[in-house]
């Protein structure tokens, strides 16, 4: 029996429904590692990036996939292309810059040159290769690549459905968040590293919105009311509403920074399975790419972006406000950052974490606050663990 | 007192004050017309003009303080702080003002009192005396890397 089938085991007798979670699966790095293979090398999309952050022809960007690292350069034919980051010969990193611009690919080790279509060009000492060596057997791996309002998808395997598919009544909301034609400027990042595990990261409920963020209150900030969609069978969840026009209650001495000056009041709070979550609120548009680093770190780079056809003046304010809104350290999101360590450190104590608000009312009754649409990844999740079996 | 004195007698204070958690004395230090910003360098220097904190001008510093101690309070995980700076230039940029670089490094301790380095980076500051007392009109930190855990106060 593998390390793995004996905690699927022990997992399988503790994990009867997807309301009550076993926490090892938090913590077990033998879990962790199936992970890796089920779900982040298995049948799913991943955004690894926007258009916007390749913003000439032979723009790259390197980014990581679980522990695969990626290589993602827009071509001279402005296709998006995205490689495994390791030179196809011994395998060391090929790129190590995090972004630039690039009509080629030479590995430091023993000078192999790629094209940016992945294919191998050439190499010192070419004519004392084994006699069976091929050029089109030594090329860079290539994903399979599809993008959505300039958002770039892989997957690492052959059977993934079309993306189209895999987004299902997510594609919306996420078009709507992306401004509907993806023409997005970039703005920059901020990063940062959670003591959490990767699911408790992306697993936010929506009940806990006016209750854990005091800056709701204090400011006197009420949400309008919204609609929830969640896709079934992986669960992406969509929480869908209408911006609500800040009232100055005296609290804050500059309140502009929160306050809504565009036009579109559509916002979208999405949280894309596996582990990428998406965020249109008032004035800022947020990506949230995440990488597990283990069983209890996660790293997150949150970029934020405007739109090719903001002016100037919009554009300064959706500088100030996504500098200090939702990322790691922003006015709301910070007490996010907390609770995921926070819960993340019980995730040893053998016991459960429990969903309860909304738990079984009907589907058509699920509201914008209930937590019961977590349960669906979470039903996902234990039959794509196998930990259905018990 | 000579200039340099000035400016090291603001950068200790500004040192002790943020290590005491005494965030509002923090926001004494800058000027009434000021502001304060903390980015990635190397983003920064790419030109992507998103910032890490972004106060732009003294209400924001004001604000700032707001949700440090009345905001997050209780929720956020707190840290001890050592603030160590290093002046690496300071030149004349007009009568009584100043531009002064310095390195930065931040220690601090969790609630598992395991101490780490929290951040690194620099400083690029314009620093006005008067009547002997030195006050930022702009702080700018450029942190040289991911912060080991997300700020909540700042650097």
């Amino acid at each position: 029996m593998s390390e793995f089938a004996g905690i699927q085991a022990s997992v399988s007798r503790r994990f009867h429904d997807p309301a009550t979670l076993p926490k090892e699966i938090f913590s077990d790095p033998e879990i962790y590692q199936e992970e890796l293979k089920r779900i982040f090398y298995g049948r799913y999309w991943h955004p690894v990036a926007h258009r916007a952050e390749l913003p000439e022809l032979n723009s790259f960007k390197t980014a990581w996939l679980g522990e695969v690292p990626l290589l993602i350069h827009r071509g001279d034919d402005d296709e998006v292309r995205v490689f495994v980051n390791a030179c196809a010969h011994r395998g060391a990193l090929l790129e190590q810059r995090k972004c630039g611009k690039a009509k080629e690919f030479e590995c430091p080790y023993h000078r192999w040159l790629f094209d940016t279509k992945g294919c191998f060009r050439g190499a010192p000492g070419r004519k004392d290769f084994r006699p069976d060596f091929r050029d089109e057997d030594f090329g860079l791996r290539t994903l399979r690549v599809e993008e959505y309002c300039g958002l770039i998808f892989v997957t690492l395997s052959d059977e993934t459905e079309p993306l189209s598919e895999f987004l299902g009544e997510a594609g919306q909301p996420l078009a709507d968040a992306m401004l509907d034609d993806g023409k997005l400027t970039l703005l920059g990042y901020q990063r940062v590293i959670y003591q959490s595990n990767w699911k408790i990261y992306i697993d936010n409920d929506p009940y806990h919105a006016p209750l854990l963020h005091a800056a709701f209150r204090l400011l006197d900030w009420q949400g309008g009311k919204g609609e929830m969609v969640t896709t079934d069978p992986e669960g992406h969840m969509c929480i869908l509403y209408q911006v609500q026009q800040y009232k100055d209650n005296g609290f804050l001495k500059d309140p502009s920074v929160v306050q809504f000056k565009g036009s579109d009041d559509r916002a979208r709070v999405i949280a894309l399975r596996p582990v990428t979550g998406i965020t249109k609120h008032i004035d800022t548009i947020n990506i949230r790419f995440a990488r597990p680093l283990g069983p209890d770190k996660t790293e997150v780079h949150y970029a934020f972006f405007g739109h090719e056809s903001d002016d100037p003046e919009y554009a300064k304010h959706r500088v100030r406000q996504a500098s200090n809104l939702l990322g790691p350290s922003g006015f709301i999101s910070i007490e996010d950052a907390a609770i995921y360590q926070r819960v993340h450190a019980t995730s040893g104590d053998c016991g459960y974490q429990r969903f309860v608000k909304g738990v079984g009312k009907e589907r058509a009754e699920w509201t914008q606050n209930d937590e019961v649409s977590n349960t669906v990844w979470w039903e996902h999740y234990r039959s794509v663990m196998g930990f259905d079996k018990a | 007192m000579e200039t340099v004195a000035v400016v090291d007698k603001l950068f200790a204070h500004y040192a002790a004050v943020l290590d005491a958690g005494n965030v509002a004395a923090w926001a004494e230090l800058f000027d009434v017309e000021s502001n304060y910003a903390v980015y990635t360098a190397a983003d920064f220097e790419r030109g992507l003009p998103l910032a890490y904190m972004l106060d732009d001008c003294h209400e924001r510093i004001l604000d700032r303080v707001k949700f440090v101690d009345e905001v997050w309070r209780g929720t956020v995980e707190p840290y001890r702080t050592r603030h160590i700076f290093q002046r690496t230039s300071l030149d004349t940029a007009e009568v009584d003002t100043y531009r002064v670089e310095s390195n930065v490094l931040v220690a601090y301790t969790d609630a598992n009192d395991v101490s780490a380095l929290l951040c690194s980076g620099r400083t690029e500051d314009i620093i006005r005396i008067r009547d002997g007392e030195a006050l930022f009109q702009q702080r700018k930190v450029l942190l040289d890397g991911t912060p080991a855990r997300y700020l909540v106060y700042p650097v």
